[in-house]
């Protein structure tokens, strides 16, 4: 039986982020009524942030003006001399302000006392791990009284958004073998060899870690389109753009299989050089190769750190830009934070 | 009347069956106590490899290791007791009173160690991965036996510190438990350098470290000192793991003398004239 609440509804166009994007565009309306008020919109990488900011620009071409960083800012002229005349300045990847070093705190300072004096009104993007490390070190957040948070997108919407890239028709095959389901909880004896011919059974409480209850008690055959997407979504832990990677990876248009899902292991074991270096890439999203020997400083040998990283998958080059691999994101996370690179 | 209390002790410890000890009971109690030090390594390694996968939680796991240590060795004892002299109520408390007594008189030190152990697994002064600084020793905690408590130094000595220290000694946890600890680093430039630029460095320093951990229940703060021949610059600032407490501060350090030096910061200095200021 086919579950309607996941269907997309064909007859309205899908807004991805409507939400964030409606409250950006009200507090851009209330700015020309005179309110005013800078916003930061914060979010992990691939998760969507530079799509809102895309479509914050084109709804407002005659007031905004969209600035987009794609490098470290080195002068002051570049945060300066490219507004033009509009009242709007949208910002997009500002992450690139700040650098981990010393003294690399001159560019976003300037564009602190900036906006401190402007009248114009500031929308900001900024990749989530950056936002909380210029929080705890430079306050960063009390500069900006809107903070937006790009969510995590649950498997309903995100099924909506990746269905809405294409036309036709998507077949959905579950070539899954279906284990027969264990219980969470049994007893089993273990054997225990003692000294002098003795054995002892001793009984042992087992816990099945792959347990999964059954979702339709066996009366029906779950929807194949949800399961794919539960699957998807889980691994990607709602991230937008992580989904949309694992969705492209595994389909064969126009079929995709369950089983070409891939359950990404996480094992990560880094010195502290690969995790600091690892740590600078997640947190500019997208970095070149000078930029990244910058901010590395003379302690890390990032030819050698960067390749060690990429053949463990953890990061990837794109036209001489390296950015953690998607796949792996929510591992590089879960295991940065386990070290307490991120906050 | 004292004498007639001793008689009776001595009566009923003599109906203790002592004279049924025989092979079998040899090799019931070597079991036992096997058992319980295979048990304790166990339990140690077990939660020990938990601790490590809990990365920025692993002192919280191994607060249990001393406690089941204590559980066990005490079971033991008892199962012991219990298969030597299947002593009746009677008999196993007089049979205590005289263990007591011979614990008083010969083994003082020893008993006063176990009872610090189990005062330490319950009170938790310190635990296992803490840095501590007890009887003019400072190190990681390694392990809190029945006995001792291990510690490693920064130079990987291993010190064994009775557990009796924690009555009469006072302990400094630097952690108290917590993965992150606080670092403090001296630097010291000359009185005519620009102290605000070396405090505006030492800042950058420590913030853009690998190892800084910042929040708001750990901030870091940058002091100025003025002393007579040197400025003093020092940061207050948390080690994201105490592992790595050294590294980091090396590591603040080194980076912050190369910007001072680019930036015309110097090192005090000698002074060329010392004021005299004997008496004559």
């Amino acid at each position: 039986m086919e579950d309607e609440a996941l269907v997309p509804d064909e007859k309205e166009e899908f807004v991805l982020f409507e939400e964030e994007i409606n409250r950006i565009q009200e507090a851009i309306d209330s700015f020309a009524e005179g309110e005013f008020s800078h916003i930061a919109l914060v979010g992990e990488p691939f998760a969507g942030q530079h799509l809102i900011m895309g479509t914050i620009r084109d709804q407002n071409p005659d007031i905004a003006s969209y600035i987009p960083f794609f490098n470290v800012i080195k002068g002051k002229e570049a945060i300066t001399s490219t507004y033009g005349t509009k009242e709007i300045i949208l910002m997009d990847r500002c992450h690139f302000l700040a650098l981990r070093q010393i003294g690399g705190f001159a560019m976003l300072d300037a564009f602190l006392d900036m906006i401190s004096l402007s009248d114009k009104m500031f929308v900001t993007s900024w990749n989530s791990f950056t936002w909380s490390y210029l929080r705890a070190v430079k306050g960063i957040d009390k500069f900006f009284p809107v903070v937006i948070e790009v969510p995590k997108l649950d498997s309903k919407t995100l099924m909506e958004a990746v269905l809405s890239h294409y036309e036709g028709d998507i077949e959905f095959i579950d070539d899954t073998e279906q284990p027969e389901e264990q219980p969470l909880v049994a007893m089993k004896t273990v054997p225990v060899n003692l000294p002098f011919g003795y054995t002892l059974n001793i009984p042992w409480p087992w816990v099945n870690l792959n347990h999964r209850p059954a979702e339709n008690h066996g009366e029906t055959q779950p929807d194949i389109e949800k399961v794919v997407f539960d699957k998807i979504t889980r691994i990607a832990k709602g991230n937008y753009g992580v989904g949309l990677r694992i969705w492209e990876r595994s389909l064969d248009y126009p079929k995709i299989r369950l089983s070409k899902i891939p359950d990404l292991p996480c094992s990560l074991d880094l010195n502290i050089k690969e995790a600091f270096l690892l740590y600078i890439v997640l947190s500019m999203e997208s970095i070149s190769f000078s930029d990244l020997s910058e901010i590395a400083g003379p302690d890390i040998d990032v030819e050698q750190t960067l390749y060690r990283l990429t053949s463990h998958g953890l990061v990837e080059q794109e036209k001489g830009y390296y950015r953690v691999n998607p796949e792996t994101l929510n591992c590089v996370i879960a295991y940065l934070k386990r070290i307490r690179m991120v906050w | 009347m004292v004498l007639t209390t001793l008689n009776e002790t001595e009566g009923v410890i003599a109906e203790l069956p002592f004279w049924e000890f025989d092979p079998g009971m040899a090799l019931e109690i070597l079991y036992i106590l096997v058992l319980a030090f295979i048990l304790v390594k166990v339990e140690t390694f077990v939660f020990r490899k938990i601790s490590e996968i809990a990365g920025t939680r692993r002192i919280a796991p191994t607060m249990l290791i001393p406690l089941l240590k204590i559980a066990i060795y005490a079971i033991a004892a008892y199962f012991i007791i219990a298969a030597v002299l299947q002593p009746s109520l009677s008999q196993l408390v007089a049979f205590s009173g005289l263990f007591g007594a011979a614990l008083g008189f010969g083994l003082k030190d020893i008993f006063a160690d176990i009872i610090g152990g189990i005062v330490i697994a319950f009170e938790r002064p310190y635990r296992i991965g803490d840095k501590i600084s007890v009887m003019g020793t400072y190190g990681e905690v390694q392990d809190i036996g029945l006995r001792a408590t291990r510690i490693v130094t920064p130079d990987d000595s291993l010190v064994s510190i009775p557990n009796f220290s924690v009555f009469n000694e006072a302990t400094a946890s630097a952690n108290a438990g917590k993965t992150e600890m606080m670092v403090v680093i001296d630097l010291f430039v000359d009185s005519e350098s620009d102290a605000v630029a070396a405090m505006d460095i030492l800042r950058d320093a420590v913030v853009t470290s690998k190892y800084v951990y910042i929040s708001s229940s750990c901030p870091y703060t940058i002091l100025l000192e003025d002393f007579p021949f040197y400025k003093r610059i020092r940061a207050k600032a948390y080690v994201n793991d105490l592992r790595s407490e050294f590294e980091f501060c090396s590591e603040v350090t080194r980076r912050a003398w190369i910007a001072m030096q680019r930036e015309g910061i110097r090192p005090p200095r000698f002074p060329a004239h010392i004021p005299d200021v004997s008496p004559d």
